[in-house]
């Protein structure tokens, strides 16, 4: 048995943004045990004040480069609850379809890019090439698909431009969406080799499990598998109705904690975990046919509390969204695309929205003058809800897996902050280099 | 149709000179008639999206903000031959791509654009805002036409 391990795993982006892992271990007592990580980018609440109702949805893409649509949907949707607006069925849908592309890129290029390298024992995804061929080109088809699906109705890959609240400022042609709907249709077999891959080294994830509270976006009426709409819920809820999303300050109940300049969050216990094993946990029966066959092959059933499975309920998600997506495009289709007018007058009002980023919940409010200016924001983004969650299974995984030395140690711990796909220093990413040449 | 060059302006326009390349794709989309054969495309922080819009190309011009040790608002040409990246990737996260990696995974696929060019200008500052400093705001037109130079070259 190692009895002396020193972990400390330091990195720093330039500006903002790192995620540190301090282990310690001296004669087998565990001397610190510690996931740090500073504030994340919360400074786009400023900038937003003063900004007109017809411009947040803009600024705040800019956030995070692979939410930049839920970014967008949930300023849109607290503007909408602001100011009274109402978004017509069809624009409804639009959207949803718009999210599901987001999912399905982000998931994919999660468990394909970060998480399969770890499975293969494969430092990054560039060495994985000649490891494993067919599974990266799979994996980069079906994002390629995923990209042009966000294209299509956002009018961008990312930092969308066609959401506008009210309803989207251009909409796809009838022909469009049945090429989406053909290559979507196309796509299935390729989601199912990717599971049958992910499957083949499933053993590497590691067996551990800690009963954790999980929050997620929940709809009854009709029940739905929600990215989108919905009120708040928790494994912890016993029956308890859902939480309208207005009062998601009461849900999250930022606190600051010594270890980390980032806000932490508790419900109703230390900690609680959002993302894709938070949303199967609170909503599996309500997975489409496809997404329940994913999870049954990995054998994924509700109250897991593994987290190192959120990556198995976000390949669940995938084939759900694509699926569900499928259908969503027929009954587009059967009701014949309009061209609509959005009119939004601007109002004294306070509103909120709430959407399922890829990585988890997510939280916007916005406060408006009479003319619609903004004069105050708050945003709460899923990682920082997941930081608390992961200094706790930090503290039950070291002692359980220390035994295995320094190295596996590490490596595990790694694994379990990825799986979280957490959201780290995504505003900015500039090159550093030096010339060789 | 894909067009034969694609020219990415990478950044954030909410942190300072880090959105450089986002206001030069801005500017030159405007001029974009003069150069039919290229795409002009604000990929924001778009990480391995990147992949996707290199894909099918001959030709790449990437603007971004980079640091490489010269005064601020500097502009430098170079290939991703001549330089290697000094950044530190925590590797947890799928938001901190860095194109360096993308051009490699690219390559490793075969669908790399043959001839791949960087435009790197150094920043002055990075800091919150949505407004470029000075020092490179002042300079856009020396930027925009050296950009413009290597598509009319081509």
């Amino acid at each position: 048995m190692s009895k002396n391990i020193d972990i400390n795993v330091h990195h720093i982006t330039r500006v903002e943004g790192h995620g540190n892992i301090h282990v310690n271990v001296t004669n087998g007592t565990i001397e610190k045990c510690e996931w740090q990580v500073p504030e994340a980018p919360r400074f786009f609440e400023a900038m937003v004040r003063g900004r007109r109702w017809d411009d947040i949805q803009t600024i705040v893409s800019r956030i995070c480069g692979i939410c930049s649509i839920t970014h967008s949907l949930a300023a849109t949707k607290a503007v909408e609850d602001a100011l009274g607006v109402e978004v017509s069925e069809q624009a409804d849908k639009l959207r949803i379809l718009m999210h599901y592309s987001e999912q399905l890129q982000s998931h994919v290029l999660h468990v394909g890019y970060l998480v399969a390298p770890d499975l293969f024992r494969a430092p990054s995804v560039v060495p994985l090439v000649s490891k494993a061929t067919e599974a990266v080109k799979t994996i980069i088809r079906v994002h390629r698909v995923a990209n042009r699906w966000s294209d299509l109705l956002a009018g961008r890959t990312t930092h969308p431009t066609t959401l506008i609240p009210g309803g989207l400022t251009q909409i796809p042609k009838a022909q469009q969406l049945r090429e989406l709907q053909e290559t979507l249709k196309a796509t299935v077999a390729d989601l199912i080799t990717i599971c049958e891959v992910v499957l083949s080294v499933a053993d590497k994830f590691p067996a551990f499990e800690r009963e954790t509270e999980y929050v997620s976006l929940k709809l009854d009426n009709p029940p739905t598998y929600t990215f989108y709409h919905g009120d708040i819920t928790s494994t912890d809820c016993n029956g308890e109705g859902p939480v309208p999303i207005q009062q998601w300050e009461s849900v999250a109940n930022e606190y600051v904690h010594p270890q980390s300049t980032a806000k932490w969050t508790k419900w109703h216990r230390d900690s609680y975990a959002v993302g894709a094993l938070a949303r199967f946990n609170n909503n599996a029966e309500l997975l489409s046919p496809l997404g329940k066959k994913v999870a049954d092959m990995f054998g994924l059933k509700k109250g897991n509390c593994n987290p190192f499975m959120n990556s198995v309920a976000q390949l669940a998600e995938t084939a759900h969204v694509v699926e569900t997506s499928i259908q969503l495009i027929d009954d587009l289709l059967t009701k014949g695309l309009k061209d609509e007018k959005v009119k939004v007058t601007p109002r004294a009002g306070r509103g909120s929205g709430c959407v399922e980023a890829p990585r988890g919940i997510l939280f916007h409010t916005y406060e408006f003058d009479k003319d619609g200016n903004c004069v105050a924001a708050n945003i709460c983004i899923p990682t920082n809800q997941n930081h608390a969650n992961i200094q706790k299974d930090f503290e039950k995984f070291v002692p359980e897996f220390m035994d295995r030395g320094q190295d596996e140690l590490r490596l595990g711990l790694e694994m379990l902050v990825r799986s979280y796909d957490p959201c780290i220093s995504c505003s900015t990413h500039m090159l550093n280099v030096e010339f060789v040449k | 149709m894909t067009k034969d060059t694609i020219v990415l302006g990478l950044g954030n326009p909410l942190m300072g000179d880090e959105g450089i390349g986002v206001k030069l794709i801005e500017i030159l989309q405007s001029a974009s008639g003069d150069f039919p054969g290229a795409d002009f495309v604000d990929a924001g922080t778009g990480g391995m999206t990147l992949l996707h819009l290199l894909a099918g190309r001959r030709k790449a011009i990437i603007i971004d903000c980079a640091f490489m040790g010269e005064p601020p608002g500097t502009i430098r040409r170079f290939t991703p031959e001549e330089v290697r990246t000094v950044k530190e990737l925590a590797h947890v996260s799928l938001h901190e791509v860095d194109i360096l990696n993308v051009i490699a995974l690219a390559r490793q696929l075969g669908e790399c654009p043959e001839e791949i060019v960087f435009f790197g200008i150094e920043p002055e500052s990075i800091e919150q805002r949505m407004a470029l400093s000075e020092t490179l705001g002042g300079r856009l037109k020396e930027y925009t036409e050296a950009i413009s130079g290597e598509l009319a070259a081509r």
